[in-house]
């Protein structure tokens, strides 16, 4: 691939005099190829949520970014992701969700690979009725697996392998949130949702990172969490996103609310925060429910965003989850056309990465600089080696 | 075709995985003094086992295992 240009130190300077990523990095297919690597599959990913495969056996086959991977909880509970392909001939191994009951068996020829990734079968490998090779050896033939972490119920991977652990690379947010190190229970069916739009992954994370837009996108919410209710939420090189000072409890028509997570000090009485853990994943945290919104750049102009909301107990009341579901599913879906709105603006030559307002868009402009970032190494890497 | 022909193509036609693992140990029992036969049998037997989970799959493998057929 040849190396992508494009000019990164606009993106590097401080908010005030700095330029977001130019279009190319929107709508240029070779620089989604190129933050594929860079960013993508350099760090860790958000994929999808350890409650997509709530018991031992499950196994979901999902695609990431064009590759087959395998969501599975192992025998022991264990949640790990596969490259969802046989080592033999390359055959997909599981086509649609369902439980393993005992093995995972390879349609093609019938090699059988335990929850854990062990190769324990090779029918007829050393001709009919011989199940062994002297050539074929297990133990090192067992899926591929894909470096997995989980963190508040979301399951990241980091496709390159190489990056540094996730809790050291994302040590500053887990503190930051030490506070709701707590068991998150998924409100079930009624409690998640997908949204597909037509828009670049980035600026779903842009979007989401800042409170600008609030009074004029969300003036519903806008009503009782207003602007300058909000704060910006910036660290250079690590996360980004925004609080509020005045969450508000749902209350059904009785005034009951959902539990509050035990033990959180009154900053979270009428505190919540909004952060995105980079690249994709915008978590939510409040009093008495979480959200996680996992981001799946389908292509470069196509994203879905699963979206999971978790309560404080195991169980709720089905009603007042309900109406949670619902009123989340109107404020992301009142941002589906500023997000896509966005990605068809950048078809427009004339848009140089627009200039960010210093006092509102830090969260936005601290993401830019991320990416900026890794792309800049990922290109000096590549320059390095050749 | 013989009978248990038929019920095997009928168990691969309905899926139908715990009958085949009956059927296929069937097989091998009636393979009588051909081990090749016997061993391919048991194998198919195996596999469907270990895919299920089913109780026969560890007896199944040690008799693979006693024949020099799995490891």
């Amino acid at each position: 691939m040849a190396q992508q240009t494009s000019d990164l130190s606009a993106v590097r300077r401080s908010v005030d005099t700095a330029q977001g990523l130019s279009n190319d990095h929107y709508i240029n297919p070779a620089f989604f190829e190129e933050e594929k690597q860079a960013v993508l599959f350099a760090t860790w990913s958000g994929l999808a949520v350890a409650s997509d495969v709530p018991e031992p056996g499950d196994a979901v086959p999902m695609t990431f970014l064009g590759m087959p991977l395998l969501l599975i909880r192992d025998k022991d509970g264990d949640v790990r992701v596969f490259y969802n392909t046989c080592r033999h001939r390359g055959m997909i191994l599981v086509d649609e969700p369902r439980k393993i009951e005992g093995a995972i068996r390879c349609p093609y020829h019938s090699w059988c690979y335990s929850t854990k990734g062990n190769l324990v079968t090779t029918p007829h490998v050393g001709g009919p009725g011989q199940n062994t090779h002297t050539a074929i050896n297990r133990d090192e033939l067992g899926l591929n697996e894909v470096r997995s972490h989980i963190w508040r119920d979301v399951v990241f991977i980091n496709i390159s392998g190489d990056a540094p652990d996730f809790a050291d690379m994302h040590a500053d947010l887990i503190k930051r949130w030490a506070e709701h190190e707590k068991p998150l229970y998924h409100g079930g069916q009624n409690s998640k949702f997908q949204l597909a739009v037509e828009t670049n992954w980035k600026l779903a994370v842009e979007n989401y990172c800042e409170s600008y837009h609030l009074p004029w996108v969300h003036p519903g919410l806008n009503s009782y969490s207003r602007l300058e209710d909000h704060y910006n939420i910036a660290e250079a090189g690590k996360f980004s996103g925004q609080g509020t000072l005045v969450y508000r409890q749902l209350k059904d028509e009785n005034g009951n609310t959902f539990p509050d997570f035990d033990g959180l000090s009154s900053y979270w009485d009428e505190g919540a925060e909004y952060i995105t853990v980079y690249p994709n994943v915008l978590l939510g945290a409040q009093r008495d429910h979480a959200f996680a919104i996992v981001l799946e750049p389908q292509e470069m102009a196509k994203t879905v965003e699963h979206i999971h909301l978790y309560y404080a107990t195991p169980t709720t009341d089905e009603g007042l989850r309900t109406t949670n579901s619902q009123m989340w599913k109107t404020v992301f879906e009142e941002d589906i056309f500023v997000v896509q709105g966005m990605q068809r603006g950048r078809h427009s030559p004339g848009f140089d990465g627009g200039r960010f307002s210093p006092a509102m868009d830090g969260p936005t402009h601290c993401f830019h600089e991320w990416v900026a970032g890794r792309i800049e190494s990922y290109r000096s890497l590549k320059t390095a080696a050749e | 075709m013989s009978d248990l022909d038929t019920r095997l193509l009928q168990a691969h036609a309905a899926d139908d995985k715990p009958t085949l693992v009956a059927l296929y140990e069937e097989a091998a029992d009636s393979a009588g003094t051909d081990l090749e036969a016997a061993c391919f049998y048991l194998t198919h037997a195996y596999v469907f086992a270990l895919e299920l989970g089913h109780p026969h799959a560890p007896q199944l493998h040690q008799k693979l295992c006693v024949q020099g057929r799995e490891s």
